[in-house]
């Protein structure tokens, strides 16, 4: 299994700990993953906030990258630019005549062909590798781990770009089982984080926080695993805010649904990050001899 | 030895009328600002413009290709293309529409380089403008020095300083990737601020330059140097002509 | 004729022959000249030893020295400045610190003075073009610090001094030696991005005439590099800039000192006063007074509108019988002649060999005797190569420097040469560059003393319009030194002097009175000074201008 692979910017920086374990598990499940010769900016979600064309030229940018590199699938780890590349890639399958404008506009470049397709790691995980596959590689089940499963908006909304059942996904949980594990069943699980209102709002940051991990805890969860770098942000870092504004508050380790992956697998080494986190994981995990 | 820069004085016509025969001098239109004007094939566009009667105040610096003054946008004849150029560093072609960018109203951020904390958000926050960029690469099309611009604004971005300050260091601040770009970003002082951030934070003074401060703060070579400036010449002389050469 | 790789067939063919006698060159150079053999090449081929293109000059404190004709006819010239017309009642900028010039020297000065206490708004630059526009931004080979582990800064003055042909003041010398680690120091707070290897060491390289490797440098973009960091910190610290209004004359006060500049706008043609309790002068050099005719390195401003301002209010100039002459300026294309290939190609490993691909001279010799080597080359063994244009130069062999340093070397220094080169179809990887000497340095100057104070009260000076600092001529990387070291004592030093100065009336009697004594001398020049901008307009087309 080979992929063309668009990091992004967050998983150079902020969220370098979900690209190392990402990039350690799919050596352990044998998928080739080469990061993309040239890439920028995929647009965020700016290129969804209007239908200002123009927005659309940084993921047709990528998508070009890709194409030049002879992928047919485009491999995303980062649910923003999941998100955005993919409903770029759709926009443009549905609308020939808008492509065919930006086509134009970047009369230097070839023309893109609307041909890549954009997949997530997870939906690799599920459909090339296999859930069974997965399991075969776990030399350190994480038994009795009460995990939590959480996906936010963008891996599932609008329904065009998920690929699992939007109100209720179930591929971190199968990968959960498959980890041996138990994974808590949330309905909150596909609530938002509040995503950017981090910025100018912590306010409403807190309270979603607080909400979505006093709902897991109270179904038994002693952790969260997650995909999303500005999930993770909301719900692990302003957990800070939450425990200043509520008493009652209790904090909860939030960890990249590939970090347990990794450690499942036994993998050792420099990739895990957990000093990177505002909720130190490690008590709980050496408490289930998991480090 | 001449002066290269002067131009000959003979206009086209009186060329071919005085001597037919030997003149092989081929002449072209160029517009400046839409006027039309015959000058020599082979000038800068710089040159052409003073053959042409124009006297520079604004539009020329360095006139080597150095300092940016001379940025220039034209597009030839029959071209929907609009290009960019340096004045002095691209010769003048035949159907040239040529304008120039005397001064470039870009937004650079004040700051106190001591008082910043380079992290990956630091050239974010005071230009968060760059946040605006949209993947379009019309300041990596524009730019003289052939850099790839919109890279260094997407590294800049992503806050990777050492590669926003390399891919940016041969800039030389014409504002020509500035007067195109639609998301109104002024990237040559963004590729300042990286530069500064990377030179001053990430790449730290060598110890040898340390030492030899701390050796020259205690006075190591004050003798020796009083007795060079008071050396009379046929003495220094003898030192100058026995010192020994490093590299031969 | 037909173009191959940018070159006409007839240098193709000469190009061949370099080619072929490459290998054989590689590791293998002609010994250093002796003391004597150098005198013996400049007397004979150096352009500042044709006695004819000199003469003495007739008036003010450097009476009866020999300066090059140029340079005369601007000190012999009309005062551009009527002086009638000028109402000095109305002062437009009252500052304590006025720095004419906005080039390297300037701005370092207005960084120094502001640290050392002058508020940022009192201080003003004036200066002719950009904030930045000057042969500062132009420098590209390097900055000599003695900061090596086998070098020290008693060693580095050896070298200026006997560069300099034991002309240079001693103490400033000493003071350029013994500054420079610690400028270096300054510029990596700053944020200046030198050239370091893969330990964080500096990558130092020899220059023409340094007995050892003390070249910092920033790839060939060396003097933009630190230009532009040093204008970002002086705009940083809001220090305002009037830019496009050049200085035409100082103003004196009544007590005899000099008491601020009259600037002209050049776009309005308005005067603006500015008084002031202390003036630096940073104005560079010459280069484009076309000494000899010769093509220059230098920016679009260099016309020593300093030394012209700075005698007309009776300062002292020394060293300006001495003109240097860059060996590698560009002699083809037609385009790009005279502009500046940096000496650290020659550094580097590049040599200079004649049409038969032959070496004739050693590739470090001070800039001087290694021009003087090129022109007899040229001239008198009539080795060079003559261009379609009627240029002659000899080849600056730059495919050397990948098969001795390794590929990628030229990309990863030498950028700016390669750009420049590749521009105009020449790849200089692959094939030598044609060069000939080129009109590049003012060696000399205003005299300074060892706190940047001219002959003149209330006059201060930094750069390359002053002399004393590199006697008869200046080595590679010790101009961008230079302006460092001696902007940032100008700047340290004026913010002390302003403290007890008081300016009285304003006056520009000095000029008038430049002007008697032109008329007593019975000079009668059509040639107006300062000269503000070179006039590069075709005579016949000038005929037909009509002054509205």
């Amino acid at each position: 299994m080979k992929y063309a692979y668009y990091p992004g910017c967050t998983l150079k920086s902020y969220a370098d700990n979900l690209e190392s374990s990402v990039l350690a598990v799919a050596e352990k499940l044998g998928i080739q993953m080469e990061e993309l010769p040239h890439w920028t900016c995929c647009g965020t979600v700016f290129s969804q906030a209007d239908d200002d064309l123009v927005h659309q030229i940084a993921p047709l940018r990528i998508l070009l990258d890709a194409q030049k590199v002879g992928a047919k699938k485009l491999l995303v780890v980062c649910s923003m630019c999941y998100n955005t590349l993919k409903q770029a890639s759709l926009l443009f399958e549905k609308k020939p005549d808008k492509l065919e404008t930006l086509n134009l506009f970047l009369d230097d470049e070839d023309d893109y062909l609307g041909e890549v397709e954009v997949v997530h790691f997870l939906q690799v995980l599920r459909d090339e590798v296999g859930i069974e596959e997965i399991a075969k590689q776990v030399v350190r089940p994480l038994t009795g781990l009460n995990v939590a499963p959480y996906y936010g908006c963008l891996l599932l909304r609008p329904q065009e770009v998920a690929f699992d059942e939007p109100e209720r996904p179930t591929v971190i949980e199968e990968i959960l089982v498959a980890l041996g594990a138990e994974a808590i069943m949330d309905p909150l699980k596909v609530e938002c984080c509040g995503s950017y209102q981090t910025v100018n709002n912590k306010e409403i940051i807190a309270d979603r926080t607080r909400t979505i991990i006093n709902s897991a805890r109270s179904r038994g969860a002693e952790m969260i695993a997650l995909d999303c770098p500005l999930c993770d942000f909301n719900l692990d870092f302003r957990q800070k805010e939450s425990e200043k504004k509520y008493t009652d508050f209790f904090t909860m380790p939030i960890l990249y649904y590939t970090q347990l992956m990794a450690l499942a697998m036994g993998i050792n080494g420099d990739i895990y990050g957990f000093d990177k986190h505002y909720v130190d994981p490690r008590p709980l995990l050496k408490e289930y001899e998991l480090i | 030895m001449k002066i290269m820069e002067k131009n000959s004085s003979a206009t086209e016509k009186e060329m071919k009328e005085k001597k037919p025969a030997e003149v092989e001098q081929a002449f072209i239109s160029v517009y400046i600002m839409g006027k039309e004007h015959r000058v020599p094939f082979g000038l800068t566009i710089m040159k052409a413009m003073e053959y042409a009667g124009y006297r520079f105040v604004r539009g020329a610096g360095c006139r080597a290709g150095f300092c940016g003054a001379c940025a220039t946008i034209y597009r030839m004849k029959g071209d929907y293309k609009l290009e960019t150029a340096l004045a002095c560093q691209t010769t003048a072609l035949d159907g040239m529409y040529l304008t120039q960018i005397p001064f470039m109203p870009a937004n650079k951020s004040v700051y106190d380089i001591e008082k910043l904390n380079p992290d990956i958000n630091s050239i974010l926050h005071l230009y968060p403008e760059i946040a605006r960029c949209v993947s379009c690469n019309m300041c990596t099309r524009s730019c003289p020095q052939d850099l790839e611009v919109m890279d260094y604004i997407q590294a800049a971005l992503r806050g990777d300083t050492e590669e926003a300050a390399r891919l940016s260091f041969d800039c030389i601040q014409c504002g020509l990737c500035t007067v195109r770009c639609m998301a109104e970003i002024s990237h040559y002082h963004v590729g300042q601020l990286a530069r500064r951030l990377y030179g001053k934070y990430y790449s730290p003074t060598p110890r040898h330059l340390t030492e030899r401060l701390e050796e020259m703060d205690e006075g190591k070579y004050d003798e020796a140097m009083d007795e060079l400036v008071v050396m009379d010449k046929e003495n220094l002389k003898k030192k100058y002509w026995k010192r020994d050469m490093e590299v031969k | 004729m037909e173009i191959i790789d940018g070159y006409p067939d007839f240098m193709m063919e000469s190009i061949k022959k370099v080619e072929r006698t490459r290998k054989s060159r590689i590791g293998r150079n002609l010994p250093r000249m002796s003391s004597d053999q150098r005198e013996v090449i400049l007397s004979k081929f150096h352009p500042d030893y044709k006695e004819h293109e000199k003469k003495k000059l007739q008036i003010g404190p450097n009476k009866g020295y020999r300066m090059p004709l140029e340079m005369i006819s601007l000190l012999e010239a009309e005062p551009f400045l009527d002086t009638s017309k000028v109402d000095l009642s109305r002062v437009d900028y009252d500052v304590d610190v006025l720095i004419i010039g906005g080039g390297g020297g300037g701005t370092v000065a207005s960084i120094w003075a502001n640290m050392s206490g002058v508020p940022a708004d009192r201080i003003l630059i004036s200066t002719k073009l950009r904030h930045g526009d000057s042969n500062s931004m132009m420098a590209q080979g390097g900055i000599q610090a003695a900061d090596g582990p086998i070098d020290n800064p008693p060693i580095h003055y050896l070298d200026i001094i006997g560069g300099g042909h034991f002309a240079n003041k001693p103490k400033l010398a000493r003071i350029l030696a013994m500054q420079a680690p610690k400028i270096i120091k300054w510029h990596e707070s700053l944020g200046v991005m030198y050239d370091k290897d893969k330990e964080g060491n500096f990558v130092e390289r020899p220059g023409g005439g340094t007995s050892r490797k003390r070249m910092h440098s920033s790839k060939d973009y060396t003097g933009m590099e630190i230009l532009r960091v040093v204008r970002d910190e002086s705009i940083n610290r809001k220090i305002p800039v009037l830019e496009f209004s050049p200085a035409i004359e100082l103003l004196k006060d009544d007590m005899g000192q000099v008491a601020g500049a009259i600037l002209m706008n050049l776009e309005t043609n308005q005067y603006y006063i500015v008084k002031a309790k202390v003036v630096i002068m940073a104005t560079g050099g010459w280069g484009r007074l076309h000494i000899q005719n010769f093509a220059t390195t230098n920016h679009y401003g260099a016309t020593a509108d300093g030394l012209v301002m700075a005698y007309h209010v009776g300062a002292k100039l020394r060293d300006l019988d001495s003109v240097q002459y860059h060996p590698t300026g560009a002699a083809y294309p037609e385009q790009i002649v005279g502009l500046l290939i940096t000496e650290k190609v020659r550094t580097m490993g590049a040599q200079p060999v004649n049409m038969n691909g032959e070496l004739f001279v050693n590739p470090l010799e001070p800039r001087d005797v290694e021009a003087s080597a090129f022109i007899r080359e040229c001239y008198e063994r009539e080795m060079g190569i003559t261009t379609p244009t009627g240029m002659t130069g000899v080849w600056l062999d730059s495919p050397m420097i990948d098969i001795v340093q390794g590929e990628g070397t030229i990309h990863a220094n030498l950028d700016a040469m390669y750009r420049m080169f590749q521009r105009f179809g020449i790849d200089m990887t692959k094939h030598p560059m044609l060069v000939f000497p080129t009109l590049h340095y003012q060696n000399g100057g205003v005299e300074i003393n060892e706190h940047c104070q001219t002959s003149v009260k209330g006059l201060f000076a930094a750069g390359e319009v002053t002399g004393g600092v590199h006697g008869k001529n200046r080595l590679m990387g010790n101009s961008l030194l230079d302006y460092n070291v001696f902007g940032k004592i100008a700047g340290i030093n004026v913010a002390e002097y302003i403290k007890n100065v008081k300016i009285g009336k304003l006056t520009l009697d000095h000029v008038d009175k430049y002007r008697n004594i032109l008329r007593d001398a019975n000079i009668k020049s059509k040639v107006k000074a300062p000269m503000i901008l070179p006039e590069y307009r075709e005579e016949n087309l000038m005929k037909r201008t009509i002054k509205v």
